[in-house]
């Protein structure tokens, strides 16, 4: 069956249709909605397939993977049309049809250019979803810059704030970043080639080129660089706030739960496994910047008053643990970084929609305008509480399994870097703990009028609880597929 | 000459039939017609040389259809097409009239024709020449507006500096190799000295065709004062004919390594200023204008690169910028009312009040910054793939850095577009002709980027 229906390319291209289709169907916001939702269900459908086919290799494929797709493309340089899926990309498809179905259901209420919207919506998925899955460098570089012009429409279109200045000042940081990869690629492939006389942007194939220490470290440094800057790590941070502030909801949802996703895939896929005496040789690097985030993120969060941008930098401290995973390197530490990816997209994408509708409610971020909420919007309240739980790491929930994982892990090989780790979770808590007694418990200042959820909103809380819950009692599945593509992966 | 002979060069005869045609006849015919002529007979000529086979020997004397031509000639060919289509509707709108605009587009792609077809220098200088010619008259054909014919006196005055070095540069080659035949010009090394001191003059003459900075200086003013559908047709075609000749040259002459440090100089300093100059334009034109002299420095640091891979890098540069520009200006010919939109601030909100040209415009813009899946970033990735493999590392990290900031001024444009409240005046409907022109240049933007394995492949044989 694998072998007749081309899922990998299906996985691709279907959300582009969906796009041409959304598009061509503007005239009419209820079939444009329709058209949307129809394509994003139709996408979380196809990413559940292959789940099935776990633990089978495909004709052809490199080790670890079930599925897989190749064709020539662009001759002359040996680019391949390489797509490849194995445990880690199967999740992260998973996850992205996920979270752009809940960003389409999020997105229910936009008025204004609406075909347009959830056009770029699933191009954005699109390009998210191929990056996932490829496996020629080049074809990755292109998803990877691929998924800018979407998101720096969406933001900037359909912003709040100052929409323009955020959403090119995301532009610039990525573009940047991406630039100077490219040139790492580029020199990577030239450098394969010269040794093995086979040029090719084949990952398997480069894995294997020998680099001279030196020139590992800059073009390792390259890769980190462009992948730091869409994660973001801690100097290069600055333009997330704004970006993330400015989106509209959907797009807050899309650029925090799948684009930083991208930026850890793309150190875990390619720069780790590409350079490893590199990498090695940063790993302190990467670990003071992550545990610096960690920290610093969130006391940072704890003085913001606007709920949005509080989420955001709570958002980018949770990523300091996903780069501490990583940059411990070990099985039990990267699997638990993998996990936390997901857990995070889908705890800080909730706690930014449950702040969306908020916001829908009452027109203001400002924390100190609420208050109360516990008695008079119960539903809402309810899963304020669940996701805010979530994200300070409330046992049974999904994130203190992940940050626990990364925590062991890293603490067998890097003591100091976790037990520092360790200590900002403390501080999670503190903004968290805050958040939600101004919000469901404090004293109302001026009393709002509020609705509680409508039975679209609540359905999609519902589904993202369900998903934190059953993370949180029973991540073994998930684990188990992170299990052999990582044994390829740690083994060089 | 046989009649064979004359089917090799035929795209020549066609255009050049059909700019006699349109001047002698035009009084007679509707302009209408006069512009479907003209593109019906650009369409046939890159026709007939896409198709047609390189031949091996001269048709004429001082002619033959070289594989080179092969590929340039329907690159000129799609430009005069798509600038005739542009320029009607333009024309009308402006009180442009007469037929000398349709027959100086077609003698100007006439003389582009001729061009790679070369086989002797003097036929070599004499096309080139002709080329700027025909854009002396195309510049200053608007009568209403005092910058065009501003723009025509500094283009003329500057392009006769550049046309006397150019001269002297190849008396010096003449003078080295002592043939005016290219295809005996080989080098003798006790000449080098001469030759070595043509290749300088030449590289003069052609910096200030190629706009190279320090020869940049008269197109923000010509790119601005010109027609827009004329500065689509010349920001794009006497850049890539600039090129070919120097890849003509490049062939005969072999690089030599005292021309490094002076065309890596040119390269640099047009990558850096342009970008930097285009950071500070509020006029999209003269934006555009500082745009190209980046883009002909990112060319030239292909060239510098001496390789075939370098070559093939400024050829398929060479297409996919005439696939960029045509779109820019197409759509800002097209968007144009009683007066051109000057000031990027015009296009306030012209994404959702004129969606396919706000599009096109938004897409070119976007292939300009070399963003995937576009033309632009083909481009992009072939040049620095070539100037990183010819060693030239640092180079090519400057020439990265400047197109990351070059980003910030497209993507400005793209944000007014899209993203600002205000509107602008909207445009009168779009005509038949300039959307199929639009569509021509925008759908050969997105193939390049997304398909480019025929393109390379056919610039493969075209550099045999």
């Amino acid at each position: 069956m694998t072998s007749l229906i081309p899922i990998l390319t299906l996985l691709v291209f279907l959300p582009l249709c969906g796009s041409l289709l959304t598009f061509a169907v503007r005239r009419s916001d209820n079939a444009v909605r329709g058209v949307a939702l129809a394509f994003s269900l139709a996408e979380l459908a196809l990413s559940l397939l292959p789940l099935m086919l776990s633990g089978q290799k495909a004709a052809g494929a490199p080790a670890g993977f079930f599925l897989y797709q190749d064709a020539a493309w662009i001759e002359r340089f040996g680019i391949r049309y390489t797509l490849g899926m194995d445990g880690i990309s199967a999740v992260m498809v998973l996850l992205t049809a996920f979270i752009t179905l809940i960003a389409v259901l999020s997105a229910w209420g936009v008025k204004e250019r609406c075909g347009l919207f959830f056009s770029l919506l699933l191009a954005l998925q699109g390009a998210v979803q191929g990056l996932f899955l490829s496996l020629d460098l080049f074809l990755f570089y292109l998803f990877w810059e691929a998924m800018l012009i979407p998101m720096l429409l969406l933001i900037g279109v359909w912003g709040t704030g100052r929409p323009v200045y955020s959403t090119i000042k995301f532009f610039l940081y990525t573009f940047v970043g991406s630039l100077l990869m490219l040139v790492a690629i580029i020199a990577l492939y030239l450098m394969h080639g010269a040794q093995t006389a086979s040029y090719t942007f084949a990952l398997p194939e480069l894995v294997r080129t020998n680099i001279p220490h030196d020139i590992g470290l800059w073009l390792f440094a390259a890769f980190l660089l462009s992948f730091a800057i869409k994660f973001p790590l801690f100097p290069l941070h600055t333009w997330q706030p704004d970006a993330y502030c400015d989106a509209p909801v959907a797009g807050t949802l899309m650029l925090g739960s799948l684009l930083s996703k991208t930026a850890a895939y793309g150190l875990i896929r390619i720069a780790f496994p590409l350079f490893p005496e590199a990498s090695r040789a940063l790993t302190p690097l990467i670990y003071v910047v992550a545990v610096l985030g960690i920290g610093y993120f969130a006391w940072i969060a704890f003085a913001q008053r606007d709920m949005k941008r509080m989420l955001a930098y709570s958002s980018v401290s949770h990523m300091g643990f996903v780069a501490l995973g990583i940059a411990a390197w070990s099985p039990v530490a990267v699997s638990g970084a993998l996990l936390q990816m997901v857990n995070h997209a889908i705890t800080t994408g909730a706690l930014f929609l449950v702040v969306g509708m908020l916001e829908e409610r009452a027109d203001s971020r400002d924390l100190s305008r609420y208050g109360g909420t516990w008695g008079k919007i119960p539903l809402f309240s309810f899963f304020f509480l669940v996701f805010n739980m979530a994200s300070a790491g409330v046992p049974g929930l999904n994130n203190f399994v992940s940050e626990l994982i990364i925590l062991v892990g890293t603490f067998r090989v890097a003591p100091l870097a976790a037990a520092i780790a360790f200590l900002g979770t403390i501080l999670t808590l503190v903004y968290t703990v805050r958040l939600v007694q101004e919000v469901l418990f404090g004293k109302e200042k001026k009393p709002l009028e509020l609705k509680d959820l409508s039975p679209r909103e609540a359905g999609m809380l519902a589904v993202m609880a369900l998903v934190v819950v059953y993370l949180g009692v029973h991540p073994g599945p998930v684990l188990d597929l992170f299990k052999t593509p990582l044994e390829v992966l740690l083994a060089k | 000459m046989t009649i064979s002979d004359l089917y090799t060069i035929m795209p020549i005869v066609i255009t050049a039939g059909a700019a006699l045609f349109v001047l002698l006849c035009g009084p007679m015919l509707l302009s209408a017609s006069l512009t479907a002529i003209g593109v019906t007979a650009s369409a046939a000529a890159g026709l007939w040389a896409a198709l047609g086979t390189p031949a091996s020997t001269q048709a004429v004397s001082g002619l033959c259809f070289t594989p080179l031509a092969r590929f340039l000639i329907p690159v000129f060919c799609f430009a005069a097409a798509v600038t005739l289509l542009l320029s009607h509707s333009y024309n009308e709108r402006r009180g442009i009239k007469g037929e000398e605009f349709p027959a100086t587009v077609l003698f100007a792609l006439f003389a582009l024709c001729v061009l790679p077809c070369a086989t002797n220098m003097l036929i070599l200088f004499l096309a080139l020449e002709s080329v700027s010619f025909a854009f002396y008259i195309l510049v200053s054909m608007d009568l209403n507006r005092a910058e065009s014919g501003e723009a025509g006196l500094k283009y003329l005055l500057m392009g006769a500096v550049a046309a006397a070095f150019t001269a002297f540069g190849f008396a010096l080659l003449f003078t080295g190799s002592g043939t005016l035949q290219l295809s005996g010009a080989l080098a003798r090394p006790d000449n080098r000295a001469i030759i070595s001191a043509g290749w300088g003059v030449i590289l003069v003459g052609m910096a200030f065709k190629l706009s190279l900075v320090p020869g940049h200086l008269w197109t923000p003013d010509v790119y601005q004062g010109a027609p827009a559908p004329v500065s689509a047709f010349l920001s794009t075609s006497s850049k890539v004919a600039a090129a070919a000749l120097l890849l003509i040259l490049l062939a005969l002459f072999p690089p030599m390594p005292e021309l490094r440090v002076p065309l890596a100089a040119l390269s640099v300093l047009s990558m850096v200023l342009g970008n930097l100059a285009a950071l500070l334009q509020q006029n999209i034109k003269r934006m555009l204008a500082y745009s190209s002299v980046a883009h002909m420095g990112y060319l030239s640091l292909a060239l510098l690169s001496g390789s075939r891979d370098g070559y093939a890098a400024v050829l398929l540069y060479g297409a996919v910028y005439t696939a960029m520009n045509l779109a820019a200006f197409g759509a800002i010919s097209s968007l144009s009312i009683d007066e051109e939109r000057e000031l990027v601030t015009d296009y306030a909100g012209l994404g959702f009040t004129a969606p396919l040209r706000g599009g096109v415009l938004a897409l070119a813009m976007i292939s300009l910054a070399g963003i995937p899946p576009t033309a632009g970033f083909i481009g992009k990735f072939f040049i620095f793939y070539s100037a990183i493999k010819g060693g030239s590392i640092a180079l090519a990290i400057i020439g990265i850095l400047s197109a990351a900031a070059s980003a910030y001024f497209y993507l400005r444009v793209v944000a007014q577009l899209y993203m600002h409240r205000s509107q602008a005046p909207a445009p009168r409907a779009v005509s038949l002709a300039e959307g199929l022109a639009l569509c021509l240049a925008s759908a050969m933007i997105l193939v390049i980027g997304v398909y480019p394995g025929p393109l390379l492949k056919a610039i493969d044989t075209a550099l045999q």
